[in-house]
């Protein structure tokens, strides 16, 4: 949480651009829409570990962050004719205000009750998304043309995958820049004791408000990108079953840490996969896996598969735990 | 011989219970000064008022000739106040040289990742060496990058002290520091609060259990109970006064 990005990170942003650009070569379609899928799910995990992982806030806005970013992208497109370059921009700082408006209120509350004001909020955006039907099309859904940068027409997840990547690597460099600033030990350290930040001179409540605008644009960043895959969206795609799903992937990878998150988006993001390769019938069963997943992995890994990878790796050293204050014994500075 | 720290009839309420009651005190510059109380008596609120935790329903507080009450509690840092906790709030899962650089937090410019990026760097390396020197003295060099929450219990008390005085504080409040040391290790923190005081003119106001620190490095003593004032002075005075006997050991001690 300081100091500057190691290379390997870097280097693993380096190979991340050029699988974009080389896998769409050689895989076939099913497997690029199944990646496009998991790039998208980790921009929207990302973001909303940057709530619950790094500064301890317990929001479920998200999903309707998520939902500005995908309807605002497609209508600025289908209704103004701004270009996917811009629109995704646009759609993302149209989140972000939503979510300066949300947060103000919602960071003078903790725990369960921030919780579910929050989850009220998002119930609420998609009542919106269910019944403006002249603008949204209702719960039939709104379809979408395949966006256009520059004359590239992306209307094929082998056209998506490159720029999926590209944003990706994009945004998992701002979190690497950004958790390693000054704001993220801010972040981590209102999680740790809002008391001792607030003593360390932190403005506890605006950087909560920073972390919540933060997580709601990179919400709609991650609606764009479910934009240039897709090309349909209806209000139950953005409801509480997808918030149970990137929760899931938070919580079971393990929050406030970037590998952990990225781990639980391909665990769980490919558990559907898994299952429809099994004995038939099991796919039907995928919620309750989530459930079972999830109520899991809070009681038995509070930090998730990277947590408990963490502490086999610190059980092979040693932490300076059972020999006495070696510090209380030497003499006074 | 001037106060540094006054605070003058503080009352502070929660609901129907008095907490604090009409309660004023002096804290000269440069002293080392005691507070102590039985169990509930209010010591920790009146910290706690002070680092604007709580919001007193009456009463002021002026440190160094200004009003500490307008202030945010994330201001204090910056106004000279820094301060301990009772049961060692750490950032637990954050490294011991994550600890001391928040608590250096005021001193390094910027808060976007993304700014005149040379400066911040800069700024960061001199953040970095400044909190290795702060583990040096506290003799936490070595457990740099273990997780404070992995830290035995006397460490966690040494790296919360070692991150109140990154934010490079005149005034220090220490909530009970010797709290569950060992015999030894209290011997190093009272030498380390005389240190403090004597060599670096720091003022300190500690809150104390443990009696043998206190009446060793208190230069002066005020006793709460039940919110209010009993009684103040040297260690001496305080030591024989009835009052203070009869708060301690309850009316027993008359018996």
């Amino acid at each position: 949480m300081h100091g500057a990005i190691p290379t390997r990170s870097f280097a693993g942003l380096l190979v991340l651009v050029a699988l974009g650009l080389v896998l769409p070569r050689v895989l076939p379609e099913y497997f690029l829409y199944l990646g496009n899928t998991l790039m998208m799910y980790a921009i929207l995990a990302l973001g909303l570990d940057l709530l619950l992982g790094w500064s301890g806030q317990f929001a479920f806005a998200h999903i309707a962050f998520f939902a500005i970013g995908i309807y605002a992208s497609a209508l600025l497109q289908m209704r103004l004719g701004i270009p996917f370059i811009l629109g995704v921009p646009l759609a993302a700082a149209l989140a972000g205000v939503v979510g300066l408006l949300i947060a103000i209120p919602a960071t003078r509350l903790r725990t369960v009750y921030l919780a579910l004001a929050t989850y009220a909020f998002a119930e609420c955006a998609q009542w919106v998304l269910r019944t403006w039907d002249s603008l949204t099309k209702g719960a039939d859904g709104l379809r979408f043309a395949p966006p256009d940068i520059f004359g590239y027409v992306v209307d094929t997840d082998r056209r998506a995958f490159p720029l999926m990547a590209l944003i990706l690597a994009l945004v998992l460099l701002a979190f690497l820049y950004l958790t390693r600033s000054r704001l993220g030990r801010a972040l981590a350290a209102i999680r740790d004791s809002e008391h001792v930040a607030a003593t360390c001179g932190i403005d506890v409540k605006r950087t909560k408000v920073i972390a919540f605008v933060l997580s709601a644009v990179l919400a709609g960043i991650a609606g764009g990108t479910y934009t240039l895959y897709q090309s349909f969206v209806t209000p139950d795609s953005v409801g509480l079953a997808q918030l149970v799903l990137v929760l899931t992937m938070v919580v079971v990878g393990g929050s406030g840490s970037i590998g952990g998150v990225l781990v639980g988006v391909v665990l769980i993001g490919l558990l559907p996969e898994v299952l429809r390769a099994a004995p038939r019938g099991l796919l039907v069963w995928q919620e309750f896996f989530y459930g079972l997943i999830l109520v899991v992995a809070t009681m038995f890994m509070p930090r998730g598969l990277w947590g408990v990878a963490e502490k086999l790796r610190a059980g092979a050293r040693p932490a300076g735990k059972s020999e006495p204050a070696a510090g209380l014994r030497q003499t006074v500075p | 011989m001037s106060a540094i720290l006054s605070i003058e009839n503080l009352s502070v309420r929660f609901g129907g219970l008095v907490a604090v009651n009409d309660f004023s005190m002096e804290v000269e510059e440069g002293s080392v000064h005691a507070l102590i109380g039985p169990n509930g008596a209010g010591k920790s609120t009146i910290f706690n008022a002070i680092s604007r935790f709580v919001r007193p329903s009456d009463g002021s507080i002026t440190f160094d000739g200004r009003p500490v009450l307008p202030l945010a509690a994330h201001d204090l840092v910056a106004a000279g106040i820094g301060r301990t906790f009772q049961n060692t709030e750490l950032l637990h899962r954050m490294t011991v040289l994550e600890n001391v650089l928040v608590g250096l937090d005021r001193r390094i410019p910027g808060y976007m990742p993304f700014g005149p990026s040379r400066q911040r760097s800069r700024a960061e390396v001199q953040a970095v060496r400044d909190a290795e020197e702060i583990l040096d003295q506290a003799g936490l060099r070595p457990y740099r990058d273990a997780l404070a929450g992995e830290l035995d219990f006397g460490r966690q008390k040494l790296l919360d002290l070692a991150r109140a005085l990154a934010g490079a504080p005149r005034l220090l409040l220490l909530d009970e520091p010797a709290a569950g040391l060992r015999n030894r290790e209290i011997s190093f923190v009272d030498a380390l609060l005389v240190d403090l005081a004597r060599r670096r003119k720091l003022t300190i106001v500690l809150v104390e259990h443990v009696m043998q620190l206190v009446m060793s490095v208190a230069d002066r003593i005020t006793v709460v109970n039940f919110g209010q004032k009993i009684a103040e002075g040297s260690p001496a005075d305080v030591r024989n006064d009835a009052r203070v006997i009869e708060a301690y050991l309850g009316s027993a001690a008359h018996a």
